[in-house]
């Protein structure tokens, strides 16, 4: 088996809440992993950090902390870069009880590591694409312009006329109307999905081999919505692009991934191939799973039930996790054997089947 | 907000004559939707710019009124004498009132002032009996000369200065270097004057002073260069501009599209620019014109140069109403110059500007 | 190296620190001295207006000119007619001190009055205020009081009201554009709903609740401008006249001395000037500082 494109081990990335004097443990010790050509969904509540586990991968974490510790390997143009190299020359941490309760960071320091680190692989192996695409394009500029910057810089094509005629090309294979006139307009004349359309070309124009995606339907009125999932679909099939696609749609998701990674509180709670994870009834799975399929307004679960079920409870503080599992609180399938270790002790992630992992005690010994 | 098709302008434009003629014949039609993206979007920026211009003659019709009010409610009745002063000199002044006989109401009075300001006509000077429009246009070109350099030596100082802590973020360096800057502009300007004067002209002989004439052109500059120093560093302007550059910087810098062009490995600067550091600039500057004008009276008088500062503070001290008016005049047209040329280049920066309804203003 | 440390204690109460401990500590220097500065004038403005000072301000001795710091029981030094520094310093203070009171009373009271009327009204009021900042702005401000002062009289309290005058502007904008950042919240609609009339609703909870720490950010920074005025005016020549002291006209006095080498007379009001207004300023500064970062977190 070939080497993942992409490989996320233990990342943790941390926030600080000046006014109440403690971290935002945004992601707790996240892995993953991308093999090349592989669409991975990432579900998840807001808050779960989902948003802030892509932007630690591209370095675009601003506030600090940051990333503090962790290691992901990116393996591209044949060349394996450590996208988090040295980062424990800048970093010092201190724990207790197993919690980290103080960093220091040298955040210029690594600010100039991150950008050389990154300098090589940011836009043009890796692409990102946000939520609010109309925010997203700079509004002084044309379309077609920042489209052909992106292609400029990372694509062979350097002189004016060609980057254009890549730019057009890009913009009829995201089936946006009109292209060479959407080329010259300015981003404030195009519709919301429209906008996403061009984000997309300009992000594929540079021929990545990885795309994040980050709530990239989010926003967006609902028939646009599925456009766009169609959209990404089509284009899957067409370049086989690696994807990181996070999400809270799972329509999108079970659409669109062949791996799915269910996020809460800042860790990886359940990871495995799509059908499985999302499959309502067989395989083994993380109450949150569950819970969070089970709460779709589909017909089907309506049909069920009668009613919508809600998951009790809400979005663990960051800053004040709780002992045990992070699910605990909210979990409506504990049972007495498991209800001690539930409270005290955090699950590790376990294979439950082959590929499937889940981090529960209900699986694990 | 799709608008796909767009029709054919050439016709419309080829009607009003504005470049139809340019863009007849023999153009493929995707090149020529693009032409017409272009053409319709000239035609409402020259409306905001037009917008522009009538809002600015209506502030400077304001500023008279306000102007006229003053003089017109002061003791001793100092607008007729400004009437007066706007008659022609071969008539007989002293006897205009009388000879008129009916007493004039403040609205002919005020028509009838607005009126000669509008041709050029401000009146004669009380001290010097000359008229004043040219005096003020003689000695507003010093003025122009100082505030001008002055903005440059600002900008000069206070951009590095945003720059560095706003892309820098919180840096050691960054705290000391504000807190110098807010230092300097608490200086009372007039005394920052006499220091510089004693160490760069008395003690150090770099640069010379103006003498009671006029300098002479070719080596204006030398003798100006302190007093611009001087309105540009110690007038408090330096600390403010920093201010809002920053925050500008920082609030464009946090935006969305800027992440985009980082997660592009785009450079960021070319993105920011814009709407980060040409529009703030242009406009805090056009702001602080008032700001500077109040500045060079002082600075005027320190230094002694002949601007318009300096006969402002002349006037005041002689009660020379006409000359007094006639600067107010001119220096609130400068301001709002300012304001309207600040206003053209964000239209012009902004494609959005001219579709946009312009703000209350109370962005700042 | 930046250093974040989690106090002790998992699961703690997540209620939000007291002012002073989530503050930056320049933030809260700022604050301090800026409080100080302002005690130190109030205390001053007391005590000149008794008369409890160390020296008479007038009294003129021959035998101490120019004296340094420290001369004779003279703990800031005398001038050039040997009246002793500090005294006349203490006393100028009443040339701006009410007078600057005024000035903010006026910009305050007009600024919020008109910003409140253009948020909560919106539509024409909102195009006539917006007219009136615009043509109040127009006006270099020591251009305009030269005219008033050509027009009427060189009175101080003439002065300040049109400084009172074309600081309104600032503070309309203030509190015309918090209002219609509020409006976006639910807020105001809910106190609507509940029948809260409109009055109640903008003095009570847009003015005081949220206005209130702004307008007094505004305030310092207005004394600090009117301080400035003042001492500017009175270094034209306009303002008080001697032998009445003020921090203007003691430096303008103090000029020609200047070029022969005694800084003193000059500096002295000088420093005066620079670190009164400079404590004005960093007391609103701060004190915006550690605003934002409260209403941030």
């Amino acid at each position: 088996m070939t080497a993942p494109l992409l490989e996320i081990e233990n990342l943790r990335t941390y926030f600080y809440s000046r006014s109440k004097q403690a971290f935002i443990r945004a992601v707790d010790g996240v892995t993953l992993s991308i093999a090349r050509g592989e669409t991975l969904g990432v579900v998840g509540e807001s808050g779960s950090g989902k948003s802030v586990t892509a932007l630690s991968i591209t370095g675009l974490v601003s506030a600090g902390p940051g990333v503090i510790s962790g290691a992901i390997v990116f393996r591209a143009d044949g060349v394996e870069h450590n996208l988090l190299q040295d980062l424990e020359q800048y970093v010092r941490l201190k724990e207790r009880d197993g919690r980290i309760v103080e960093a220091s960071k040298d955040e210029p320091g690594w600010r100039k590591a991150v950008e050389r680190l990154m300098a090589p692989v940011r836009g043009k192996e890796i692409a990102m694409i946000f939520q609010s695409p109309k925010s997203a394009l700079n509004p002084f500029a044309r379309v077609g312009d920042q489209i052909t910057e992106a292609i400029r810089l990372h694509t062979r094509a350097k002189g004016p006329g060609e980057a254009k005629e890549r730019a057009l090309h890009w913009l009829e294979r995201v089936k946006i109307d009109s292209p060479r006139l959407r080329f010259e307009n300015h981003p404030y004349g195009l519709s919301g999905g429209m906008c996403q359309r061009a984000v997309i070309a300009m992000a594929l124009a540079s021929e990545p081999s990885l795309l994040i995606a980050d709530e990239p339907t989010t926003g967006l009125d609902a028939t646009i919505q599925s456009e766009i999932v169609g959209l990404l679909a089509e284009l899957k099939t067409e370049f086989g692009i690696a994807t990181l696609l996070i999400s809270h749609d799972i329509r999108a998701i079970s659409r669109l991934a062949d791996n799915v990674a269910v996020m809460y509180g800042g860790t990886v709670v359940e990871h495995g191939p799509a059908p499985d994870v999302l499959a309502s009834r067989f395989a083994p799975k993380h109450p949150y799973t569950t819970a969070l399929l089970a709460s779709i307004p589909s017909v089907q679960n309506v049909r069920d039930k009668g009613y919508l079920t809600v998951v009790e409870g809400e979005v663990p503080d960051a800053v004040d996790l709780p002992r045990g599992c992070r699910f605990y609180a909210r979990c409506n399938r504990v049972t007495d054997d498991v209800r001690d270790k539930c409270a005290q002790h955090e699950p590790e992630l376990q294979e439950v089947m082959p590929g499937h992992h889940v981090r529960c005690w209900l699986y694990t010994e | 907000m799709s608008g796909s098709s767009r029709p054919p302008i050439r016709s419309k434009h080829a009607a009003r004559g504005v470049a139809g003629a340019v863009r007849t014949s023999g153009i493929a039609p995707p090149v020529l939707a693009a032409d017409a993206v272009k053409l319709s979007a000239l035609r409402p920026v020259t409306l905001v710019l037009s917008r522009e211009l009538a809002l600015t003659a209506l502030l400077l019709l304001g500023v008279s009124f306000v102007v006229f009010v003053i003089l017109f409610l002061a003791p001793g009745d100092p607008f007729s004498v400004l009437l007066e002063g706007q008659m022609p000199s071969h008539e007989a002044r002293a006897g205009v009132r009388d000879a008129l006989g009916v007493p004039k109401t403040w609205y002919v009075q005020y028509v009838s002032w607005l009126g000669n300001l509008l041709r050029g006509n401000f009146g004669t000077s009380i001290r010097t009996g000359l008229p004043v429009f040219g005096e003020i246009v003689r000695v507003g070109l010093s003025t122009l000369y100082l505030t001008l350099g002055s903005m440059l030596v600002t900008l000069l100082i206070a951009v590095p200065i945003a720059l560095h802590s706003s892309v820098r973020g919180a840096t050691p360096l960054n705290r000391p270097f504000t807190l110098l800057a807010y230092l300097v502009s608490a200086l009372p300007v007039f005394w920052l004057g006499y220091v510089a004067i004693y160490l760069f002209s008395h003690k150090l002989g770099v640069f010379p002073l103006v003498s009671a004439a006029s300098p002479s052109a070719d080596r204006a500059w030398l003798y100006s260069l302190l007093p611009i120093c001087v309105l540009g560093i110690g007038n408090g302007t330096v600390s403010e501009v920093v201010r809002y550059l920053r925050e500008e910087l920082s609030r464009v810098m946090a935006e969305d599209y800027i992440r985009t062009a980082r997660a592009k490995g785009a450079s960021v600067w070319r993105h920011a620019f814009k709407e980060g550091l040409l529009i703030p600039m242009t406009e805090i500057i056009a702001s602080k014109i008032p700001f500077i004008l109040g500045g060079a009276v002082i600075v005027e008088q320190v230094f002694n140069w002949p601007g318009m500062g300096r006969m402002a503070w002349q006037a005041a001290q002689d009660r020379d109403f006409p000359a007094i008016m006639g600067i107010v005049m001119i220096a609130a047209t400068l301001v709002r110059l300012g304001s309207l040329l600040q206003r053209v280049v964000y239209v012009a920066v902004n494609p959005r500007a001219s579709k946009q309804r312009r703000g209350a203003g109370w962005a700042e | 190296m930046t250093r974040y440390s989690q106090l002790a204690g998992e699961g703690r109460d997540a209620s939000d620190l007291p002012v002073w401990r989530s503050a930056h500590t320049l933030d809260l220097a700022y604050v301090g001295y800026g409080l100080l500065i302002v005690a130190l004038v109030l205390v001053s403005y007391v005590l000149g207006v008794f008369h409890w000072l160390p020296h008479d301000p007038e009294q003129i001795r021959f035998d101490l000119l120019n004296a340094p710091p420290g001369s004779a029981g003279h703990l800031l030094g005398t001038d050039f007619l040997g009246r002793d520094i500090l005294s006349r310093l203490i006393v100028a203070i009443q040339a701006y001190f009410l007078p600057g009171l005024v000035a903010i009373v006026i910009s305050l009271v007009a600024g919020t009055t008109l910003g409140a009327l253009a948020g909560h009204r919106g539509g024409e009021v909102e195009v006539l205020v917006t007219y009136f900042n615009n043509l109040v702005d127009s006006f270099p401000r020591l251009v305009l009081i030269l005219l008033v002062i050509a027009a009427f009289k060189a009175d101080i309290y003439y002065i300040m009201i049109i400084v009172g005058v074309t600081g309104v502007p600032v503070v309309a904008s203030l509190v015309a554009g918090k209002i219609a950042f509020l409006r976006q919240k639910h807020f105001i609609e809910a106190a609507h709903v509940l029948g809260l009339p409109s009055h109640v609703i903008v003095l009570k909870h847009i003015l005081w609740y949220h206005c209130g720490p702004l307008l007094v950010i505004r305030a310092t920074i207005g004394m600090g401008e009117a301080i400035l005025i003042e001492t500017s005016l009175s270094y034209l020549g306009f303002g008080v006249q001697e032998p009445m002291p003020s921090w203007g006209n003691m430096v303008q006095a103090g000029a020609n001395y200047f070029f022969q080498g005694k800084f003193w007379p000059s500096t002295a009001p000088a420093l005066a000037i620079l670190l009164t207004i400079l404590g004005f300023h960093l007391l609103g500064d701060g004190l915006n500082s550690i605003l934002e970062d409260r209403g941030g977190k």
